[in-house]
C-alpha cells in the first residue's frame, strides 16, 4: 500500500496557481526528495501534506486515509522545519515531549521515550537546557528528535540542512541517511540542493513552477533526464547545450551546430531529417582529444577544482565547458580539442525541450 | 581616552543626571520642612521629617483617590489584557481584509486630542447615569488599555516565528492551545512591556479622570492636583510627598512584572 497518494492536487492563492494537477504516489518506507529551484512549489506541496496549507483541489491521502480536512496533528506526520522551530521557552526535554503530552502519554513513558530518542541522537547532556543554548547542529537534532518520538507514519523535512554550515550539513546528511536506514519511516524531504537529493533519495521528484518535471531514482534522473530543464538542473557543473540541426545520412544521422558536424548512429533517439534539436553533453563526458576532436576552441576560462579543472572554451560562438583531470589542463588561451562518446549525449526537442530518447 | 569617547560619556552622564535628578530631588523634598524647600540656595543637608508623608497618608481623600486609582487602573488593565491580547493575536495571525483597518482604528484612538474624546464621553456617561462612578472610569480606561495593548501586542505576536506555531500544530495542538502555550509565553517579554505601558498611561491619566468625576470617582492624580489649590501658600513638601506616593505603584508594578519575567525566563544551567 502506498504511504502517500496525491491525485489531481491543485494549490492556488487567489488567481495565482502554484501547483497544477499534481499526481504522485509514495511507497511505504520510501525516501522521496522534492527538488527544484526556489518558487517551484516544493515547500508548498510539503506543507499541504502536513496540513499547514489548504488543498485547493484534488485529494491527498496518507496511509490510505484521505487527509484533506484533517488537522496536522491528526495526519500521522511529523515535520522538521528549516529554522528548527524549537519552542524557545521550553527545555529540550519539554520540546521533545510536547507532542506526547498532547497525546496524554503517561509521564513515566514520556521520560522513557525521550531518554531513548535523545540517546540515539546524542542529546542526553542537553535535556535541561533551552534551545538558545545549543548550536545549530544540536538544535536540528532536537528538531529531529521531536519528530522521531511521535513514531509517525511519515517524516516531512522542509530544507532541514540549509541553515547549517557546509561541514555540518554533510555530517547531518549522513545522520539523516543512517536514521532512515534504521527507522525505515516513509520520508518526504524538500531541498534545493541537488547533492542532498542525489545522496538521500530513493526517488527524486523534480518540480518546476508547480508541475512535476520528472520522477525517478537519482541515477535515472541524472543519466536519462526527461527534458532540458531536468538536464540543466541536475549535475554540477551544468550540462552544455548546443543547438543542432538533424540530418539523415546513409547509415546514421548528423548533428550540425556550434561549428562542427557530429555523426551518430542515433539508434536510441527519435530523429527526423531537418529537425532542430538541442544536444546536451555533461562537462565530465568531454575527453581531451588529439587532432580528431569533435569540439574545438580556445580555452578562455580555467577553474581549478583540485582533482579536476573546468575548462571553458568557445566553439562556433557557443560557450562550452569540459571537466578534465587537472593534469590534462591546458594553458589559458591555448587551443583545445575535445571528443565524447555517443552514449554520453542527450538530445532534446528544440521547441518543447522534451528528451528525444526512446523509452 | 579619546576625546570623542569622553564627550560621549559626558553627554550620557548629563542625560542620566537630567533623568534621575528631578526624581531624586522630589523624593528629598518630600522629606523636607517647607523652610528647607523655599530657601534660595538648595539644601542637601537638612533635618528630615515624615510630616509630609504622614499628612498625605493620613488624609481620607488621598486614600480614597489611591483606592479609586488602583481599582480603575487595575480593572482597566485586566480588561485590556483579557480582550486586547487575544484580539491582537487574531489580527497578527489570522489577518482578514479588515486587519489593517482595525490596526489603524486602534491607533487612531490615540491620535485624537484627549479633550475631543473626553467631552463626548462625559455626555454619554451623564446620559447613561453612570457619570462620576468607577464603572464609567473603568470602561473608559479599558478603551485606552485595549487600544494600547493591541497596538503594541500585534507586532509582538507577529515577531513570534510562524514555524514555531506550525510545529505545535503538527504536534497536535489546536489554535487556542497554540495561543496559550506557544504565542503567549514566547511573546511574553514584549507583551509585559505593552501591559506595563498601558498601566502607566491610565495611572497617570488626568484629563479624562477630571472630566468624568466630580466627587465619587476621583483618582489619585486629581486628588494630588487639588492639594496645590489650597490658597497662596503652596505646601511644596506635601505636593512632593503626593508625587512620591503617585509614582510608587507604577514602579512596584514594573518591578513585580520584570521580576516575574526574569523568574520565568532565567536560563537554566545544568
Amino acid at each position: 500500500m502506498s504511504a502517500i497518494v496525491c491525485s489531481h492536487v491543485d494549490k492556488a492563492y487567489g488567481a495565482t496557481t502554484v501547483i497544477r494537477d499534481l499526481n504522485l504516489s509514495i511507497e511505504e518506507h520510501e525516501f522521496v526528495v522534492f527538488l527544484g529551484p526556489s518558487g517551484c512549489g516544493k515547500s508548498t506541496l510539503l506543507r499541504m501534506l502536513a496540513g499547514l496549507e489548504d488543498i485547493s483541489g484534488g485529494e491527498v491521502s496518507i496511509g490510505g486515509k484521505v487527509v484533506n480536512d484533517l488537522d496536522p496533528g491528526d495526519r500521522g506526520i511529523a515535520m522538521v522545519f528549516q529554522n528548527y522551530a524549537l519552542y524557545p521557552h521550553m527545555t529540550i526535554f519539554d520540546n521533545i515531549a510536547f507532542g506526547l503530552r498532547r497525546q496524554k502519554v503517561p509521564a513515566a513513558e514520556i521520560r522513557k521515550r525521550v531518554d531513548a530518542v535523545s540517546r540515539t541522537l546524542g542529546l542526553d547532556p542537553y535535556l535541561g537546557r533551552k534551545p538558545a543554548e545549543l548550536s545549530g547542529g544540536q538544535q536540528q537534532r532536537v528538531a529531529i528528535a521531536r519528530a522521531m518520538i511521535k513514531t509517525p507514519k511519515v517524516f516531512l523535512f522542509d530544507e532541514p540542512l540549509s541553515n547549517l554550515d557546509a561541514k555540518l550539513r554533510n555530517h547531518m546528511r549522513v545522520e539523516i541517511a543512517r536514521l532512515h536506514q534504521s527507522l525505515k519511516t516513509t520520508t518526504v524531504y524538500v531541498t534545493h540542493d541537488q547533492l542532498e537529493a542525489m545522496t538521500l533519495a530513493d526517488r527524486i521528484v523534480l518540480l518546476k513552477e508547480g508541475v512535476i518535471e520528472q520522477i525517478g531514482p537519482p541515477a535515472e534522473i541524472y543519466l536519462r533526464p526527461a527534458n532540458m530543464f531536468v538536464a540543466g538542473f541536475i549535475g554540477t557543473p551544468n550540462m552544455n547545450f548546443v543547438e543542432v540541426t538533424v540530418g539523415r545520412t546513409g547509415n546514421g544521422w548528423t548533428l550540425t551546430g556550434a561549428g562542427t558536424v557530429l555523426s551518430i548512429e542515433g539508434r536510441g533517439f527519435h530523429l527526423r531529417h531537418g529537425d532542430r534539436a538541442v544536444l546536451g553533453i555533461r562537462p565530465p563526458d568531454l575527453k581531451t582529444a588529439g587532432a580528431a576532436g569533435i569540439l574545438q576552441g580556445t580555452a578562455d576560462l580555467i577553474e581549478f577544482h583540485g582533482n579536476d579543472a573546468l575548462v571553458t572554451f568557445g566553439s562556433g560562438g557557443k560557450e562550452i565547458s569540459a571537466l578534465v583531470p587537472a593534469r590534462e589542463c591546458p594553458a589559458l588561451n591555448a587551443p583545445v580539442r575535445y571528443t565524447f562518446e555517443e552514449e554520453a549525449i542527450h538530445l532534446f526537442d528544440a521547441t518543447s525541450g522534451a528528451s528525444l530518447r526512446k523509452q | 581616552m579619546r576625546p570623542g569617547r569622553l564627550i560621549g560619556k559626558a553627554i550620557l552622564a548629563l542625560a542620566g543626571f537630567l533623568a534621575v535628578f528631578p526624581l531624586l530631588w522630589t523624593a528629598l523634598n518630600a522629606l523636607k520642612n517647607n523652610v528647607d524647600i523655599i530657601t534660595r540656595a538648595p539644601r542637601l543637608v537638612f533635618t528630615p521629617t515624615l510630616a509630609n508623608i504622614g499628612y498625605i497618608i493620613g488624609r481620607d481623600s488621598v486614600l480614597t483617590g489611591l483606592y479609586h486609582s488602583v481599582v480603575a487602573c487595575g480593572s482597566a488593565v485586566l480588561i485590556g489584557v483579557v480582550l486586547g491580547l487575544p484580539a491582537a493575536y487574531a489580527v497578527a495571525r489570522y489577518p482578514n481584509r479588515w486587519a489593517g483597518d482595525i490596526q489603524f482604528f486602534v491607533l487612531s484612538l490615540r491620535f485624537l486630542p484627549p479633550v475631543a474624546v473626553a467631552i463626548p464621553l462625559m455626555v454619554i456617561w451623564l446620559q447613561v447615569g453612570l457619570y462620576d462612578t468607577l464603572p464609567a472610569l473603568i470602561i473608559t480606561y479599558s478603551l485606552l488599555t485595549i487600544s494600547v495593548i493591541m497596538w503594541l501586542a500585534i507586532p509582538a505576536f507577529q515577531s513570534v516565528p510562524n514555524e514555531i506555531e506550525e510545529a505545535a500544530f503538527v504536534d497536535g495542538y489546536g489554535a487556542y492551545s497554540v495561543f496559550w502555550r506557544i504565542a503567549l509565553p514566547v511573546a511574553a517579554r514584549s507583551l509585559a512591556g505593552a501591559v506595563a505601558f498601558s498601566f502607566v498611561l491610565v495611572w497617570n491619566e488626568f484629563l479624562i479622570a477630571l472630566m468624568l468625576s466630580s466627587s465619587n470617582a476621583k483618582t489619585l492624580p486629581i486628588v494630588a492636583s487639588e492639594l496645590s489649590q489650597q490658597g497662596m501658600n503652596v505646601p511644596w513638601g506635601i505636593l512632593n510627598a503626593s508625587v512620591v506616593l503617585l509614582s510608587l505603584p507604577p514602579l512596584l508594578f514594573l518591578g513585580v512584572l520584570s521580576g516575574f519575567l526574569n523568574s520565568v525566563f532565567r536560563q537554566k544551567k545544568t
